[in-house]
């Protein structure tokens, strides 16, 4: 699966490992986050990942934003080796909660990254406006955010991830916790995205979704990479579900439901 | 400089927002209860003692909010996790920290400036601060705030704990002081490695000495001079914090 970071490549992992250090009175201790990732993206493509808590799926994205350094290998995003922040520009993210700042209006928000993301100051108003518009926050865009519900804040999180017409839209578990409407909507606009010839790399637990919406999906487990597979072929012999259930192991110590 | 800006007014609105008002409310209490002890007193007397009573209410309240917000500036940006939001975007984490650290103390100077006008006017209706000296004793509080801002935020990042990193600098604002005593005892011990350590110690932690305007004025030094140099220890002191702060965050991993 992985290739050369070239012209078609969005997203790049090459032998990309992850060991978390923590230190405690003198003792270290050390878990896997992500075990030598070798793994492609292409441009225009809706990607999913797929994996269980602590398969690494969060890893991979913090590396991918350079919010973490790669322990072993390398990350490069749109040809670019990250950490970088000129790339940032060209990537918005969705973290699976809204992690925005409560005091600011939703407009004072969407501008603060607007101008983050380097917007010119003359069309920054009017495209902070049109966004709030397209998210259906319009009628809210002066209200401060602590006056927003859940829904609403995960709208404003996806209105920022947007503003600046993004080339690669990283989206975090974008469906927990949202109503059936509300993950109808975000479907939508996945596929609207898509259609709109932007890569999108979708990060979830939830194998309905992912299945309806990616054009290729990778199984993480342990932190490794487990399984790759294309539409053709979960929509061939083998279903997403029973493939998912054959690829991933359980890591976090619980053992399974008894039924007997 | 635009990334500066928009991180720079967005911490403004959030500490207007949230909590630099309460100082001001606080200082009205100081000021009620001082006024009400002045007011028993002879003519000049109140004068001098609403004087030094505003102004080290001013430079306490000062001191406290800027320990306490910057303290929690970055360590609670971290625990809502708003900084990863942040830095996703194209920001260089320098600018980042540069423009929360000057929003914060855009605040507190806000707050400090309210304070000091309300002061200044009440000082003049009894006849007190005719002079621009009000103006060097206000600017010399709001330099020792600036740099004890900056000490906290370097503390906040370097310990984590809030708690430690509050109580860590208060210490060192006492120590401050005491920076002219660090150095006699330094030269009175026989101790080569008392003294070296004293000496270092003296010369790391901030110096109040450079904003001691009384001090100053009693001794003949107060001059344009004596401003200046005063203005360039607390741009040194804070570009020096600030430049450490800048190391230990762009190795923090989020």
């Amino acid at each position: 699966m992985p290739g050369p970071a070239d012209a078609a490549s969005a997203v790049v992992f090459r032998g990309a490992g992850k060991v978390y250090r923590r230190s405690h009175l003198g003792r270290v201790t050390e878990t896997v986050g992500l075990a030598g990732l070798n793994l492609e993206i292409r441009r225009g493509e809706v990607f999913g990942l797929l994996g269980l808590n602590g398969s690494g799926k969060t890893t991979a994205i913090k590396l991918l934003m350079g919010l973490h350094l790669p322990t072993t290998g390398d990350v490069s995003v749109l040809g670019r080796r990250v950490p970088d922040v000129e790339v940032l520009a060209r990537i918005g993210y969705a973290p699976e909660a809204a992690y925005l700042n409560r005091a600011l209006t939703g407009r004072e928000n969407l501008r603060l990254f607007a101008t983050l993301s380097r917007i010119p100051g003359a069309e920054r108003e009017a495209r902070v406006a049109r966004m709030m518009d397209r998210v259906g926050l319009g009628h809210a865009i002066d209200k401060r955010l602590a006056e927003y519900s859940k829904g609403m804040l995960q709208r404003a999180s996806l209105a920022q991830a947007l503003i600046h017409d993004p080339e690669l839209v990283i989206m975090d578990e974008p469906i927990t916790g949202l109503d059936p409407l509300a993950i109808k909507e975000v479907r939508a606009l996945i596929l609207w995205l898509k259609g709109k010839g932007k890569t999108v790399l979708f990060a979830s637990h939830d194998i309905s979704e992912v299945e309806k919406v990616c054009d290729r999906i990778a199984i993480l487990s342990g932190g490794r990479l487990a399984r790759a597979m294309t539409q053709d072929e979960w929509r061939g012999k083998d279903s997403l579900e029973a493939a998912f259930a054959s690829s991933v192991t359980r890591t976090d110590g619980v053992g399974e439901i008894r039924l007997d | 400089m635009e990334t500066i800006k928009a991180v720079f007014d967005y911490t403004l609105r959030e500490h207007i927002r949230h909590k630099v008002w309460l100082s001001g409310a606080l200082f009205g209490l100081v000021l009620l209860t001082g006024g009400l002890v002045a007011s028993a007193l002879a003519q000049e007397e109140r004068v001098r003692m609403l004087l030094d009573l505003g102004l080290a209410a001013i430079e306490t309240i000062g001191l406290v909010s800027v320990v306490f917000l910057t303290v929690h500036l970055i360590l609670q940006e971290i625990e809502s996790r708003a900084v990863f939001l942040i830095l996703t975007h194209p920001i260089r984490r320098s600018h980042y920290l540069l423009g929360r650290f000057l929003g914060t103390l855009a605040a507190v100077g806000a707050g400090m400036a309210a304070m000091g006008l309300v002061h200044w006017a009440l000082v003049r209706l009894l006849g007190g601060a005719g002079d621009g000296s009000y103006l060097l004793a206000w600017s010399c509080s709001f330099g020792k705030v600036a740099v004890m801002g900056a000490l906290s935020l370097l503390l906040s990042l370097t310990l984590t704990s809030e708690a430690a990193a509050m109580a860590f600098a208060v210490f060192l604002w006492v120590l401050g002081h005491f920076t002219a005593e660090m150095r006699f005892l330094a030269e009175r011990s026989g101790n080569p490695l008392t003294r070296a350590a004293l000496t270092a110690i003296s010369h790391a932690v901030p110096d109040f000495a450079h904003f001691n305007a009384r001090d100053a004025w009693h001794a003949g030094d107060l001059s344009v001079g004596w401003a200046a140099a005063a203005a360039l220890y607390v741009l040194g002191y804070c570009a020096a914090c600030l430049a450490l702060s800048v190391q230990v965050f762009e190795q923090k991993e989020f």
